[in-house]
């Protein structure tokens, strides 16, 4: 954090009034006020004489601080000064500029625009939640029908087809549901631990087959990576890459390259990292025009290879608002007909290192690698040594042979063999049968590939491989990966395996919910956990039900949010409210499209337990009823 | 052994009697072709004899080996002894099959002893398909025979604990087999080949392993580990390290003296194997030179028998002159100065490889002619390395002389059918940029097309013994060891002026126009500017097996219509479509050249046979 002298030297001398807050107990609170604010307050701190509510949009640590494109007007005494609001680091930085001249003259018009656009973000915002939530309907219906056996083949080609549109449709809305939020200022970043690994695997899991699709030549370019793990939005930081990555696969054409690079670096004396994305394609490119209007909602450029393409012209306007949002930065370069190239760096706190018990299980192994590129092969040797491993490294079939017969001659042993897919002097699906027979059905082997292990897990598993750990290689992976082979491992799952036993048979629940199409799903889906389910429709019937049962008849609610008659938050705080022996322990669960941290946050200031996001994810729904409904609880 | 097992063993004998070319009377070429089809005949009876026998037999057993009763399992062991014969190998990929199943057993049934022994065989019965493919080295079989031995060797952690000394026999044997591996020239390969040795040859003579098994062979196991590092003398010249060459050198003088005390103890004279690297070993010691080298190793060839076919003979006869022009190599001078001897040398050895028994035309014997062209010197008014090759074949196997001189006739005629109708699609052949030039060395391409047809498949050659005396239908790794011969046909080739040329044909006959199909897969015609010429080739030499029948040269396999129609059908994905299209247009000149065309291929063999002098080029 910048220091006081810091402060003084930079903002000191500044004519307009500033003020620095720093995080501070769960806020923001001011640690510097320069000359000019003093002058302004008579001596008073600045943030004790403004008005709550302006106080509280910069303090609030999960407001959007940041600008999102509206002014802060700040009204003192008979003047109104707009706040300009910007990061420095971890420091919120406010300077004001009296605009009280200028903001009588316009004071009606800036106050229309101003409700103007929050009825447009607003009217956006619910037209998008009404809109989904049908569709939700739509998705998970159509889901369980494609479930059903015995589907006459012109209906599945049907059903098909609807979850194709209707993954476009919800995914269109998403956009613009996302961007009437942005623009209210409604979208809050979760920063938690990020994992690198997890956040690039995931981004060619979708891009990868969308390249393949329009036969294009993907390259992907990992220069350093001094950090795997980020404090960062995971769902934000990968929606941006996706954006990028989508657009350059959507213009370009048939036979073209699109290359994502990712570098992570350390920026000096900040604590800080820099995550930096080259997208670059060599597709249709833009016009010189059209670059300044990129960013822009719902700017599409016109011309015929574009028109074609199907899209709303927000995707770009999302991306920056949210680079913006997280404090970074967005540039491009683009000629027409030669391609674009879009450069995003965003400054984030390196995340934990889970690593730990991972390096002290691993610490001093021998692990063989088979990898006949020299440049890969040294890269895996150099993170299994950090790992405190002792690896060797063959580049041949014939020297991987004499490294198993060296150590089969000298006291130690392999702990386990990594090798890559493909090497140019033996078909590695030969090659591992043989390892696996002379070395034992206990002893790890490990493929690294760039495939998608479900499309090459049943061939290398017959071969003999037991696991598999994604190219490009990072050490949270491979560390993690191993880690899985180790005693220490196993004895950490035994434990918690004690703990996790699945049992949902004979407990009851209430479900209210509202929406016809989606009670049904939700009912096929607890019943296939072998619950037993009670419906009601709206918070009153589900505060009367819960009423009218013995205490500890239900042992889970779950609650719909908007719902007619009282709504699921009104409904919690009643149950919470009732004299009953469970009512302050029952969990309540709120189901809800909003899936938001405010969303959450209200579900839990009403007195709930969890919250499941609509349309309803198996997994994650049987995990949560898991959470309160399992053996162990 | 079972009755199958002895009916199978007659029946290769067999076999290898009628492939016998070395016995056929050559005064009657009409005889002597009609002869060689009987013999085809009965020998494909027998080939079906054979492969019915395994299938209701031996594949069953196999199938479920894991469960068989113990004197199953022995009947099985004796077949493969049998199958290997002291050396003879009748049928190494059988043998190999079998060794591999009781290596299955003997893990699934934990039976240390027996998979210690199995693991031995099953290396060893790689190495000898190793050792078919040694020109492509590193290969396919190179890490599964280390990996093999490699794990019947590290039992020596268990030593004490195992009771038979057969079994630690075959731990000494694998350990010292590990060595087998190695066998390129390069400094890297030689030096683990060297420290695999020094570590074998430490334990086997550590007095603490002979006392505790003392009927072992040690002395036997020891002067084996040191002829092994004698062959390391081919490392020496890639500058080794001091310590390589004393021991290479303390390894040639053991197996010498040992050569010496049998010799004395027998009365027979020392090995001319084991005395040439003697002699080797010190002039690469500095005390002989190269001429005194070269002078001895000429008198230990006049010394040679030429009816000895065993390992001594064939070394003799074959493998000396070998070895022979691979020191004259290193010497300008007395690579002038010894050319007659050389030639002598090899024609000696021509005259000798014409007249071994087909029952010894073994690997060794293949191995050993393989040598000859490796280290082959040409000389431009001497032997050619083509007219070597060719009598090679024409000895040793005339049907497939008939095979290559078809497919060169016919190569010529399409390319000179090319050059009249559509010269553009031969441009860049020989570096000829247009039609006029084309058109202006049309002799030029046409020798150049029969000469790729005739040697295009030479690599064959390596595979003598699988292509002619394989007694059963042949199995997957027959399949996959054949794929090999584009690439040794290649290396063959390329070494010498005289058939440089045709190293692409012999390189890419066999891959797809399109590139979708065939071996090698890493043959990229994009990087051959003769390619046109190899497509040539491809559809001939395709057309002729098309034809060929090997029973009756009077009925071909498909006939005129039928083999056209099927190049149809391929072209564009196996064939140049171009080349298909003309060739198709030549029916009747097609059907005026098939008339005679085996017949007078034959005759040409035979002749060739007969007399040394003419050339069929």
């Amino acid at each position: 954090m910048k220091n006081f002298d810091e402060l003084t030297r930079i903002w000191g001398d500044v004519a307009l009034p500033v003020i620095a807050l720093a995080p501070s107990s769960g806020t923001f609170a001011a640690v510097y006020q320069n000359a000019a604010a003093d002058a302004l307050c008579g001596g008073a701190d600045l943030l004790d004489i403004m008005p709550a509510e302006c106080r509280e949009s910069l303090t609030d640590p999960e407001a959007a601080f940041v600008p999102d494109g509206l002014p802060l007007f700040l009204p003192l005494g008979d003047r109104v000064y707009s706040v300009v609001r910007f990061l420095w680091e971890d420091l919120r930085i406010c300077m004001l500029n009296d605009v009280t001249v200028h903001y009588r003259e316009n004071e009606s018009t800036v106050n229309n625009a101003l409700m103007a656009n929050q009825a447009k973000s607003s009217f956006l915002s619910e037209m998008s939640h009404d809109i989904r939530t049908p569709m939700g309907a739509i998705i998970g219906m159509t889901e369980i029908a494609l479930l059903q056996d015995g589907v006459p083949t012109r209906v599945l080609e049907c059903l098909n087809k609807i979850k194709t549109a209707s993954g476009h449709m919800m995914s269109l809305l998403n956009k613009v549901l996302d961007m009437s939020r942005i623009e209210s200022g409604k979208i809050i970043l979760q920063e938690e631990d990020a994992d690198v690994a997890d956040l690039l695997h995931e981004i060619l899991t979708v891009v990868k087959p969308q390249a393949d699709a329009g036969k294009l030549n993907f390259i992907l370019n990992l220069g350093e990576v001094c950090c795997e793990s980020l404090q960062a939005d995971t769902v934000r930081l990968k929606q941006v890459c996706l954006n990028l990555l989508s657009n350059a696969i959507k213009f370009t054409p048939a036979g073209g390259t699109v290359e994502l690079g990712l570098e992570i670096t350390r920026l000096p004396s900040s604590g800080r990292v820099l995550f930096r994305i080259t997208v670059r394609d060599t597709g249709i490119g833009m016009s010189e025009e059209f670059i300044h209007r990129v960013f822009v909602p719902f700017e599409r450029e016109e011309k015929s290879t574009v028109n074609k393409i199907q899209g709303t012209g927000l995707g770009m306007a999302i991306t920056k608002n949210l680079v913006d949002l997280m404090g970074g930065t967005i540039t491009l370069s683009s000629r027409p007909g030669q391609g674009t190239c879009f450069q995003v760096g965003i400054p984030f706190l390196p995340g934990s290192d889970h690593l730990a018990a991972c390096r002290t299980a691993l610490d001093g192994k021998h692990i063989l690698l088979y990898d006949d590129d020299a440049g890969r092969g040294e890269r895996t040797v150099s993170i299994l040594r950090s790992l405190g491993m002792q690896p060797d490294l063959a580049t041949s079939s014939l020297e991987a042979v004499e490294y198993i017969n060296d150590m089969a001659f000298s006291p130690e042993e392999y702990f386990a063999f990594l090798t890559v897919e493909k090497v140019s002097d033996v078909d590695i699906l030969l090659f591992l049968p043989q390892i696996r027979q002379r070395m034992g059905s206990a002893f790890p082997i490990i493929l690294l590939s760039e495939n998608d292990w479900s499309q090459i897990e049943y061939v290398y598993t017959r071969a003999g491989a037991d696991a598999f750990i994604p190219l490009p290689l990072f050490t949270t992976r491979l560390a993690t990966g191993l880690f899985s082979f180790t005693d220490q491992f196993r004895e950490r799952q035994q434990e918690e395996a004690e703990h996790a036993a699945h049992n949902f048979h004979g407990k009851r629940i209430l479900l209210a919910e509202d929406n016809e199409i989606n009670r049904e799903i939700a009912v096929e889906l607890l019943g296939m956990a072998n619950l037993r389910i009670d419906t009601v429709v709206n918070g009153q019937e589900a505060v009367e039900r819960y009423s009218r049962t013995a205490p500890d008849h239900y042992d889970l609610i779950l609650m719909d949010i908007q719902m007619p008659v009282m709504n699921g938050l009104d409904a919690a705080r009643a149950i919470r409210k009732l004299d009953f022996a469970d009512s302050r322990d029952i969990p309540i669960v709120a189901m809800t499209a909003n899936a938001f941290v405010e969303d959450i946050r209200n579900s839990m200031a009403a007195g709930m337990n969890a919250h499941i996001a609509k349309p309803l994810d198996m997994e994650q729904m049987y995990s949560t009823l898991e959470m309160f409904l399992g053996e162990s609880r | 052994m079972k009755d199958y097992q002895i009916r199978y063993i007659e029946n290769l004998n067999r076999i290898l009697e009628l492939a016998d070319v070395s016995r056929e009377s050559l005064s009657d070429t009409e005889a002597f072709f009609s002869s060689r089809y009987e013999k085809r005949r009965t020998i494909s009876s027998l080939i079906t004899e054979n492969t019915a026998l395994l299938r209701q037999e031996l594949f069953p057993a196999l199938d479920d080996v894991i469960t068989l009763p113990p004197e199953e399992i022995l009947s099985l062991r004796e077949f493969a002894s049998a199958l290997r014969s002291g050396g003879r190998e009748l049928d190494i990929v059988l043998t190999y099959t079998i060794h591999n199943a009781l290596l299955v057993y003997a893990r699934h049934q934990k039976k240390r002893d027996l998979l210690i022994e199995e693991l031995y065989w099953t290396g060893m019965s790689l190495y000898s398909l190793h050792s078919l493919i040694r020109p492509v080295a590193p290969n396919r079989y190179t890490w599964r025979m280390q990996n093999l031995f490699g794990e019947a060797a590290s039992y020596i952690k268990e030593y004490d604990s195992i009771e038979d000394p057969g079994t630690r026999g075959y731990i000494h044997r694998s350990m010292a087999n590990m060595a087998l591996s190695y066998m390129t020239g390069t400094r890297e390969m030689g030096e683990r080949k060297m420290r695999i040795i020094r570590n074998s040859l430490r334990i086997l003579t550590d007095p603490v392993y002979h006392r505790k098994t003392p009927s072992l062979p040690w002395d036997t196991y020891i002067y084996k580990s040191h002829q092994e590092r004698t062959t390391s003398l081919a490392f020496l010249r890639s500058s080794a390290d001091s310590q390589m060459i004393r021991e290479v050198m303390e390894s040639a003088e053991y197996v010498w003296q040992k050569q010496l005390e049998i010799s004395r103890a027998t009365g027979a004279a020392p090995s001319t194997r084991w005395h040439v690297v003697y002699e080797l070993a010190h002039y690469h010691c500095g005390i002989l030179t190269l001429e005194q080298l070269l002078t001895r190793m000429e008198r230990l060839f006049l010394e040679r028998r030429t009816d000895d076919y065993s390992m001594e003979g064939i070394y003799c006869n074959i493998y000396l002159p070998a070895v022979y022009a691979e020191y004259l190599s290193y010497n300008e001078q007395y690579k002038q100065s010894k050319k007659e001897v050389l030639g002598y040398m090899y024609r000696m050895m021509l005259a000798y490889v014409r007249t071994v028994p087909a029952s010894c035309m073994g690997i060794s014997m293949i191995r050993n002619i393989m040598m000859t062209f490796i280290n082959f010197i040409e000389y431009p008014d001497g032997l050619k390395q083509r007219d070597l090759l060719l009598r090679l074949v024409v000895c040793r196997n005339p049907e497939t002389f008939v095979y290559f001189h078809m497919t060169a006739c016919l190569s010529k005629l399409l390319l000179t059918e090319t050059l009249r109708v559509r010269p553009e699609l031969l441009l860049g052949v020989l570096d000829l940029d247009t039609e006029e030039a084309l058109l202006a060395q049309e002799n030029r391409l046409a020798e150049f097309a029969y000469e790729a047809g005739m040697f295009h498949d030479i690599g064959q050659l390596n595979f003598t013994q699988m292509t002619t005396q394989t007694g059963r239908s042949w199995m997957s790794e027959e399949k996959e060891l054949y794929k090999y011969h584009p690439q040794i046909g290649e290396s063959i080739l390329r070494r010498c002026e005289s058939t440089r040329l045709c190293a692409d044909a012999a390189a890419g006959h066999h891959r797809y126009y399109d590139g979708k199909g065939g071996y090698p897969e890493t043959y990229d015609r994009n990087s051959r500017p003769n390619q046109p010429v190899t497509d040539i080739v491809a559809l001939c030499s395709y057309f002729c097996r098309l034809l060929d029948n090997t029973l009756d040269y009077k009925k071909p396999h498909l006939s005129l219509e039928e083999a056209l129609a099927q190049l149809r059908s391929e072209s564009g994905a196996r064939l140049h479509p171009g080349f298909v299209r003309i060739f198709c247009d030549m029916e009747p000149t097609l059907r005026h050249y098939l008339e005679t065309a085996r017949l007078t291929a034959y005759r040409l063999a035979v002749s060739y046979l007969y007399d040394e002098t003419p050339s069929p080029i």
